[in-house]
């Protein structure tokens, strides 16, 4: 292998790997041929192992034996398993249940360019905090307004603003009678009930 | 009337007509799928059908399928027949839905016996949970049967049903000819689905339903073809080319989409929309934002196309202006992600067409280059089924002045069919306020006839006026919201003069351009140009027409218009009134317009919107009531959508029910899968542990697999397909997880957008939380769609490559996340969930089997009943999009306040107390701010 000043920033690529069209397409992150047992080390304590589903059904043992080299080593262990054959749901079957017994996360690629994406991402975002996540809200009034009103099925952007600008402000909107929001532009029967009940269905359900 | 049945105890029901008879004896005598043609009154048949059991006490008959208002039908049509009968032991209909949520209680309900109409999702947890045994079922009736597919919940309900009771009577009814008959042997997978054998056609040209039909007398039918104003058919036109380049914008996106028989005529069907919708739906969730875009433009447009015809002038160019408000792109944005059809002249003509069709103005170059239109002047062109109307009541009029004498069983009575609520207060408001004489103001203009004789002009003023006011309101709020768009993009820094430049208001070439230079930018009547024009430079112009429509004395006379719709007092005008001169307004309503042709019992009818069923309706209680005359109007828009989709309408019926028929006449008639349905010898061998090797002793457990699954879960098909594989399944309110497979296993079910909404919301992130708390292995199942393709990687295209680099916002660096944060969740992949229903029986193998009350009570908190942690889920998605509220508060609120109308209405004190001061306050200002009066 070519040896190069290893940084902390690289992926560090087993040798085994020469040759897969997935590196060619790991461009936004440096990576470099080292010696590690697992396939892909992504990571202080995560590590990735590649598998052909079409490789896969051609020599069976080979993923349980490579897996078995890499015990104890990594809290995190992907098995990026890229599905490149049909007949994919005994594979993946069989794939399901040894990720639970062995302990590792299948993630699976459909392309070479996305299991790239993959690699990338897990070295990308190795410490990014879970932020992107949690879950997030629209920044300004106008958006979260949006999202609110168009959480119940069928309410759109369109009917949104009408509401708003007709009501004036949300708690008019929720406290309206039917026949009041009926009479907003675009606003038909099967959008005024879903609206009305949505607002006036308890959060619990009662036991 | 009425056939009498051979049973002991007198049943008395009302079915005249030959057709109705012979069905009624078909379904007694054995069970069978009935697909009837809309408008035929299956509704009637069921009603009939479940008296006919009711009588006679003593059973217990399950109605699955049955929406709110045909519960409503059923229950009242069985009280009265029960009333007519006389019957004691009639014990009517007892409705079960979410409201009925007391176990206990249902269980008492059940023990009584009596029809019940139960919600799918509760009815198949209770089968399986036994609290309803399906043992003592009497007997089932489906209605919707178009619905039953073979993953549906209705099918499994079926299914439950048939695996524990052989003998009970199984009838399903289906209206809905045309989407039973979509697909490949449809019929035969249906009637597989339902376990039944026998298929039922009635189409309309059945012989028997056509003899009694047209029999004796029929119906005088007078057709109106209605031309639209050239105002109208321009702006239809318009609209038609924005969806036809729509469409090949869509085409051209590469997203595989099959239009090669796409012509204008089935743009104008009811649900191109939702064709082409369907049509994507394998590959949704990989197309590009554009896309979207355009499919939820078609919506848009197709609400536009129908809008046109409904609506009258003012409210349309409302309606138009709310349309092009919300379109607006937020500043900054490009015009990449600009809906395509605002670029087009053809959205020029629409919005143009529309503003003239309420007033117009000459436009002068003043001065200093403003263009500015010096006086406005009202037009309100009406609708020009309105002018028919009236020339139909007075015709009615006349006729009913010269021939009085004919005396028979119907009242005098006018009955008006629309399409909608909002159709009918416009008719109703029109036919009230017709011949109020409007102004005489200085302009005399295009309301035309305004010399004598009825017309809308008062009613239009008045809207106009409304409008006006509306508009006024609107620019504001408008302007609040994109203001605030605004000041969001710019940051803090910018805001005093972003403010002040709006309040100076925007020289003119400073204005934004809105639709990348397209006419409809420079047309800034449309109040789009965040400098609002009406309000501010136009406003002496707005004065003026304001003084044009000014309140004359004739019209001060006019009380307000109401907003309730007075159709709730319905039975007191019954009281009230005599009926020889009512005028009834009424909705379309599907089967329920039998009973208001029963009640009203008209003598004429004006079908001021085409409606096919309702013609059968008529058709029906004419032939019902042989002492009865009826003479129908019938109006509608020649070459428009309505006229279009009447005729397809009644084309796709007829085409439905000949493929319907020739598949029944090459049918196998011998379908036997009730015997292959569990053999017991096939139940022992699966629950033979197969691990004991060579010859060993086979030792069967005790019972088949196991698994507990949350009763929010049977909205989906997975439960079905897990006990189609002999797994038993145990419903029950979970917290933690949606299906426990095993002690220490617990799964996490989502499909595709569910996990990408919950990627978004943060909800994935608490799941996958407080199941590694309770849980060894837990781990989250993407489930794709059995059509849907198997992959999440985007379109090969141009804008996907640019999009990449963005980190953490595609759904594979999300997922990427999770797996960092949470190392020990797996993950499964399924393609479907037939794949899911064999990869859960494969990772239960070697498994201990779940403890259900265990299950149960883990992830409650001490001394919670199980009932009160379950959530209803829309307002719970609603609350999440409130600001301030995190997972923390989110329980607390919901365990405080009762639901959004109450939290929306707390006063900001109990809010702090509830969340904290400065939540507090967010949450309060979130539903009190005021778009139209704040000035912020």
């Amino acid at each position: 292998a070519i040896v190069r000043p290893s940084g902390p920033n690289a992926i560090l690529v087993s040798p085994r790997q020469k040759g897969n069209p997935v590196l060619t397409n790991i461009k936004s992150v440096p990576w470099e041929y080292s010696d590690t047992p697992a396939d892909y080390v992504l990571g202080a304590t995560t590590c990735a192992m590649f598998l052909s589903l079409k490789y896969h059904r051609l020599h069976p043992e080979y993923i349980y034996s490579r897996i078995k080299q890499i015990t104890g080593k990594f809290n995190l262990r992907v098995l990026l398993a890229m599905v490149d054959i049909d007949n994919h749901e005994d594979p993946l079957r069989e794939l399901a249940k040894t990720s639970l017994v062995n302990n590792f996360t299948l993630i699976l690629a459909w392309s070479a360019k996305e299991a790239a994406r993959y690699l990338e991402a897990y070295k990308a975002l190795e410490h990014a905090a879970p932020t992107a996540i949690r879950g997030q809200q629209a920044a300004t009034y106008a958006e979260r307004m949006t999202e609110f009103v168009t959480v119940p099925r069928g309410i759109n952007k369109t009917d949104a603003m009408a509401l708003v600008s007709a009501f004036g402000s949300i708690r008019a909107a929720v406290n309206a009678r039917k026949e009041e929001v009926a009479t907003v532009q675009g606003w038909g029967e099967i959008k005024v009930k879903r609206w009305y009940d949505s607002v006036r269905e308890p959060f619990r359900v009662e036991g | 009337m009425g056939s009498e049945s051979a049973k002991a105890p007198k049943i008395k029901l009302s079915l005249p007509l030959e057709y109705q008879q012979d069905l009624f004896t078909e379904l007694r005598a054995e069970d069978g799928l009935v697909v009837l043609a809309r408008g035929l009154g299956s509704l009637r048949i069921v009603t009939n059908l479940l008296h006919s059991y009711d009588v006679a006490g003593n059973n217990l008959i399950v109605i699955v399928g049955a929406d709110e208002r045909e519960n409503a039908w059923i229950g009242e049509a069985l009280a009265e027949h029960a009333a007519i009968s006389r019957s004691p032991l009639a014990r009517g209909l007892t409705q079960v839905n979410t409201d009925f949520s007391n176990v206990s209680a249902r269980d008492k309900a059940y023990g009584q016996g009596g029809i019940f109409s139960i919600t799918s999702r509760i009815l198949i947890v209770d089968l399986l949970s036994k609290l309803l045994n399906p043992e003592l079922i009497t007997g089932l009736i489906v209605l919707h049967a178009e619905k039953v597919v073979a993953t549906s919940t209705e099918a499994f309900i079926v299914r439950c049903y048939r695996q524990n009771n052989k003998t009970g009577f199984l009838k399903a009814f289906s209206d809905n000819p045309e989407s039973l008959a979509s697909g490949f042997n449809p019929l035969a997978a249906t009637l597989r689905n339902l376990f039944l054998r026998k298929p039922s056609l009635w189409p309309r040209y059945h012989a028997t339903v056509a003899k009694s039909l047209e029999g004796q007398k029929k119906a005088e039918v007078i057709e109106f073809d209605v031309p639209m104003t050239s105002n109208m058919r321009d702006i239809q036109n318009a609209i038609l080319e924005c969806v036809e380049v729509s469409i090949s914008e869509l085409r051209r996106s590469g997203t595989g989409i099959e239009l090669d028989d796409w012509t204008i005529e089935s743009a104008l069907h009811r649900n191109f929309d939702v064709i082409i919708r369907r049509q994507l739906d394998p590959v949704w969730h990989r197309t590009n934002f554009k896309t979207r875009q355009i499919v939820s433009d078609l919506v848009v447009l197709r609400s536009m196309l129908n809008a046109l015809l409904t609506y009258d002038a003012v409210s349309f160019h409302k309606y138009m202006e709310i349309i092009l408000a919300s379109h607006q792109p937020p500043p900054g944005s490009s015009r990449q992600n600009q809906s395509p059809w605002l670029y087009l002249d053809a959205a020029n003509i629409i919005f143009d067409t529309t503003k003239r069709r309420v007033y117009t103005g000459k436009p002068q170059v003043s001065t200093n280059g403003n263009q500015i239109e010096p006086s406005l002047h009202p037009v309100l062109e009406e609708q020009p089924k309105w002018a028919l109307l009236t020339e139909v009541l007075d015709e009615i009029e006349r006729d009913a002045y010269l021939n009085p004498t004919i005396r028979d069983d119907s009242n005098g009575t006018i009955l008006i069919m629309c399409s909608s609520n909002s159709v009918c207060k416009q008719v109703r408001e029109y036919l009230q306020t017709k011949d109020v004489k409007a102004a005489t103001g200085p302009d005399v203009d295009s309301t035309g006839d305004d010399k004598e004789g009825p017309s809308a002009a008062y009613m239009m003023r008045r809207k106009l006026r409304d409008y006006l006011m509306w508009k006024k309101n609107f620019s504001k709020a408008n302007m609040a919201l994109i203001n605030e768009n605004k000041k969001a993009l710019e940051g803090f820094t910018d805001q005093a003069t972003a403010a002040a430049i709006y309040k100076s208001r925007a020289p003119p070439n400073k204005r934004r351009r809105v639709r990348g230079g397209s006419a409809v930018a420079a047309n800034d009547r449309n109040g789009t140009d965040p400098p609002i024009p009406l309000s501010t430079d136009k406003s002496a112009n707005v004065t003026q027409l304001m003084d044009n429509i000014q309140i004359t004395a004739e019209e001060a006379q006019q009380k307000e218009e109401i907003v309730v719709d007075e159709l709730i007092d319905m039975e007191d005008f019954f009281e009230l009134y005599q009926m020889e001169d009512l005028l009834v307004v009424h909705p379309f309503d599907g089967d329920m317009d039998d009973q208001i042709l029963e009640e009203v019992r008209p003598r004429y009818i004006i079908m001021y919107e085409a409606d096919a069923a309702f013609i059968r309706r008529i058709e029906v209680y004419r032939s019902s009531h042989n002492d009865r005359n009826i003479r129908i109007y019938f109006m509608y828009y020649g070459t428009s959508v309505e006229e279009q989709r009447y005729l397809s309408v009644v084309r796709k019926e007829k085409d439905a029910f000949t493929k319907l028929i020739k598949e029944r006449g090459s049918m196998s008639l011998t379908i036997t899968h009730e015997a292959d349905l569990l053999d017991p010898q096939e139940q022992f061998l699966r629950t033979v542990n197969t691990r004991i090797a060579g010859g060993g002793r086979l030792t069967a457990t005790a019972k088949p697999p196991l698994i507990v699954v949350d009763v929010r879960e049977f909205s989906s098909s997975l439960p079905s397909l897990l006990h189609g594989r002999s797994i038993r399944i145990i419903p029950a309110m979970l917290t933690v997880a949606d299906y426990v497979l095993s002690p220490t296993i617990c799964i996490e079910r989502k499909s595709v957008t569910d996990l990408i909404q919950s990627f978004r919301n943060g909800r994935l992130f608490n799941q996958a939380e407080t199941m590694l708390q309770h849980y060894k292995s837990p781990m989250l199942l993407i489930e794709f769609d059995q059509n849907k393709s198997f992959t999440l990687d985007k379109f090969a295209d141009s804008t996907s490559t640019a999009t990449i680099s963005s980190t953490s916002q595609d759904i594979q660096s999300k997922i990427v996340m999770l797996t960092i944060a949470f190392p020990r969740l797996k993950i499964i992949w399924s393609s479907s969930p037939y794949q899911t229903a064999e990869i859960f029986e494969e990772l239960k193998k070697n498994q201990d089997e779940p403890d259900p009350l265990r299950a149960v009570e883990i992830g409650l908190e001490a001394g919670n009943n199980p009932g009160e942690q379950s959530f209803n889920q829309t307002p719970q998605d609603m609350l999440r999009a409130v600001p301030g509220i995190t997972s923390k508060n989110l329980s607390r609120i919901t365990l405080e306040i009762k639901d959004m109308q109450e939290l929306s209405n707390l006063p900001q004190q109990q809010l702090d107390e509830l969340v904290g001061k400065q939540i507090g306050g967010q949450i309060h200002k979130f539903f009190n701010k005021n778009v139209i009066e704040d000035e912020d």
